[in-house]
């Protein structure tokens, strides 16, 4: 008999092998990917968007969220750092997806709570992925999905037909504004994203604590669990505050007389009715 | 005298009945009387005594496996209304009462070939402790002289993940061990830990680490923490995946500057 020998593995394609070869590096980067670049990056954007709800100076334009965007697009070499994000995101989505399918969930049978945290955990890191997509699509590369008219900050003074004499006119505030303004479907849109967002960094940032080995006891699991839900609290009043700062801006009162200038030009046919009467 | 006649009071048991492993499965029905503490092998003893159906077939006897009867040999495992557990400990009164029904559900574990109706082949778990060498690495020919000594607080931890009997609640009810995969699961990783924690078994630990970083090692859990909740013995499985993480990350560090 020349059975000896245990039945060997049907070949590996490439990919097959250099996955297989690097399993635990690329588990312990998926998980890195996660929390680093995207996950603070996350956070950064959160707290500078949380920043409208100050509102802005109406007779200049003037406001602590024009100052923040100013200074993100002043930093050098912005291009690596959203290519960068991209980099990790391509990495994180790909690899989680491939992971998510390893797995099968069985809340219906088990269904304790950390169960059904182990399968939002996959469903939201899904939302995420299409939220992040269309986030950027609508808001950076101002692609027109769905009829929605998403104009960006870089867009917004240097839109073809806004004259030079406007191009140092604050927009952001005005424009992310009327972005949210125009539908409860936006609103809605960017509530479950931003949402489903939030809790995926949040527990991946709990369950990365045990694949890591740091929370090595049911007691540390909990105490870092209570620190992951106060972020995720945090993170969310950040949003709640971006969100009310732009619904309550009023597009008719709240802007100076350039940016209705420059609105009026960006938005030939403005589906909120500015109303100027009562201006100073 | 004639004792008065009282109807014997009964309740149903549906078994998901396979003939083999690449069989189709079929549910029956069986009526049992009730009887005071009455678990579920003797609920089995009784169809196999009477295997009839409600609907009046004589079928094969239902057939299942069991050893202790007393939840310390992991051999009677079997779901029982769709949880995982031993059925020698399930009294089917208490299920009953549990579950509000007239009937209860015996199905066989779905993480392991069914080799007959409620009998399933677990042998994966035993291959799974090969591979992690789940001993303490002495051969026996010579006199060692005694071993090293454990403090009381070692041997506490490591009296709990020593009372596994590797039953696999805890695969049964993970959702990242599936069928298709080869993902280690809790119970191998509970005893790796448990053998690295020996002052003689950490003698194979960084062997044990290298496969628990691979394919289907430890990265693979993705901390549902079902099989925490599940273990008949209360093993702390969760902190022992933690802990072997916490092993991982300073051996892939060790590794990356010492290894050749």
């Amino acid at each position: 008999m020349s059975t000896a020998n245990p039945p060997k593995k049907s070949p590996a394609t490439p990919l097959c092998s250099l996955l297989e070869k690097n399993h635990f590096i690329l588990r312990r980067l998926h998980s890195l990917s996660g929390i680093v670049p995207i996950g603070l990056f996350v956070c950064m954007h959160l707290f500078t968007n949380a920043q409208m709800i100050w509102g802005q100076d109406s007779t200049t334009g003037e406001g602590t969220f024009q100052h923040e965007v100013d200074f993100i697009h002043s930093m050098p070499a912005l291009f690596i750092i959203e290519w960068s994000l991209w980099g990790a995101i391509a990495f994180h989505a790909g690899l989680g997806f491939w992971y998510t399918f390893t797995g099968k969930h069985n809340v219906k049978r088990y269904s304790y709570a950390d169960n059904l945290r182990y399968m939002l955990q996959r469903i939201t890191g899904v939302i995420a992925l299409v939220f992040i997509f269309l986030h950027v699509a609508t808001l950076r590369w101002r692609w027109d999905l769905f009829g929605w008219f998403t104009p960006f900050y870089g867009e917004g003074y240097q839109a073809p037909g806004v004259p030079h004499a406007f191009h140092d006119v604050p927009m952001s505030l005005p424009l992310t504004a009327y972005a949210l303004q125009i539908s409860w479907l936006v609103v809605l849109f960017y509530l479950v994203g931003v949402t489903a967002s939030v809790y995926h960094w949040c527990n991946g940032l709990w369950t990365a604590a045990i694949s890591w080995g740091l929370t090595i006891t049911t007691a540390s699991m909990k105490r870092w669990g209570f620190v992951c839900a106060g972020l995720f609290v945090a993170l969310m009043s950040f949003f709640a505050a971006s969100m009310i700062g732009a619904l309550k801006f009023d597009l008719g009162q709240d802007m100076s007389a350039d940016q209705i200038e420059v609105f009026e030009l960006i938005v030939p046919e403005s589906r909120i009715p500015l109303d100027v009467s009562n201006r100073p | 005298m004639i004792a008065p006649h009282t109807p014997e009071k009964t309740f149903l048991v549906r078994i998901q009945r396979q003939d083999g492993e690449s069989q189709p499965a079929y549910w029956q029905e069986f009526e049992v009387p009730v009887k005071p503490a009455q678990n579920i092998i003797s609920v089995l003893q009784y169809i196999a005594a009477n295997p009839v159906t409600t609907s009046g077939e004589q079928v094969e006897p239902v057939v299942w496996d069991s050893g202790c009867l007393e939840e310390v040999c992991g051999a009677c495992t079997m779901v029982v209304d769709g949880q995982v557990r031993q059925s020698c400990s399930c009294l089917a009164n208490e299920q009953l009462a549990k579950t509000g029904k007239d009937h209860i559900e015996l199905t066989p574990m779905t993480k392991f070939p069914v080799v007959r109706d409620l009998f399933v082949d677990r042998q994966r778990m035993f291959d799974n402790l090969k591979k992690i060498k789940g001993w303490v690495p002495i051969d026996g020919t010579h006199d060692l002289g005694p071993g090293p000594t454990e403090t009381p607080e070692q041997q506490e931890e490591r009296y709990a993940y020593s009372r596994c009997m590797t039953c696999g609640c805890c695969l049964e009810a993970c959702p990242q061990f599936t069928k298709d995969n080869e993902f280690i699961g809790a119970q191998a990783i509970a005893q790796a830990l448990y053998f690295n924690q020996h002052e003689t078994g950490k003698k194979l630990k960084s062997e044990r680490l290298d496969e628990l970083s691979g394919p289907g090692g430890v990265a693979d859990c993705g901390n549902a923490q079902n099989c925490v909740k599940v273990c008949p013995k209360e093993i702390p499985l969760t902190q022992a995946i933690a802990k072997v993480g916490r092993q991982l990350t300073v051996h892939a560090v060790k590794s990356f500057f010492s290894s050749k």
